[in-house]
């Protein structure tokens, strides 16, 4: 079960499992983000690769005009896999 | 303990099923089971991608040798993709060149203990350990 809510123009709430088959769902949410934003993860249990991509080409669209996501209430398995993918160091964690 | 999944990312959800009744049965913890729930999920899926192969199903299996728990994935109708032949993904590089190709590859190999490839008359078997 995934599930993606776009809580505000600044806030988006990820709740579930996002795997390769919820990308496609997903990217259509954050291709709709126009400015900086807040996703939280306290609801999200499993991240996959498909949606570590989801979340790059959105930092890497929105550094463009000064933007960026930020990422808050991983739980540690997810934070892992950041950390893993490097993608630590180019997002903001809280 | 195995079973076998059609080739589609729709079979994701069961797979995740198959995993969680394997872990119960096989008294994993919580990191364990995380660790191989992501490595099956990013190889099927992988092998859906790019192993181009026919109808088959892929199948999926684990069992725990003392202190090992040993992932098995076999691909019966497939062309060669060797994952452990893969160019490393370069973790440190800066937003605007990264890229997101290789990085599923990547989390199997931090997440595994051994990462096993073998092809041989269209057939791919991949064999991971996780030391628990």
């Amino acid at each position: 079960m995934f599930q993606i809510h776009r809580v505000s123009d600044s806030e988006i709430r990820l709740v579930g499992h996002f795997d390769a088959s919820h990308q496609a769902t997903a990217a259509e949410v954050f291709d709709s983000i126009k400015e900086s934003c807040s996703v939280r993860f306290d609801e999200l249990d499993y991240v996959s690769s498909a949606g570590l991509s989801v979340l790059l080409y959105t930092q890497q669209r929105l550094s463009k005009d000064g933007g960026a996501l930020k990422l808050t209430g991983m739980n540690p398995h997810v934070r892992l896999v950041f950390e893993y993918a490097g993608f630590d160091q180019i997002f903001k964690i809280e | 303990m195995e079973r076998t999944f059609s080739r589609s990312l729709d079979s994701l959800g069961d797979i995740v099923s198959f995993l969680k009744g394997a872990a119960d049965t096989l008294s994993l913890d919580e990191k364990t089971r995380f660790a191989v729930n992501m490595a099956v999920e990013e190889l099927f899926t992988n092998m859906i991608k790019y192993g181009k192969g026919g109808d088959d199903s892929i199948e999926v299996g684990l069992e725990k040798e003392n202190s090992r728990l040993i992932i098995r994935l076999v691909d019966p109708n497939s062309e060669p993709f060797d994952l452990t032949d893969l160019q490393a993904v370069d973790t440190s590089a800066p937003l605007e060149e990264r890229r997101p190709g290789g990085l599923g590859i990547h989390l199997v190999k931090c997440l595994m203990d051994e990462v096993r490839y073998e092809y041989k008359n269209r057939v791919t078997r991949i064999r991971l350990v996780k030391n628990i």
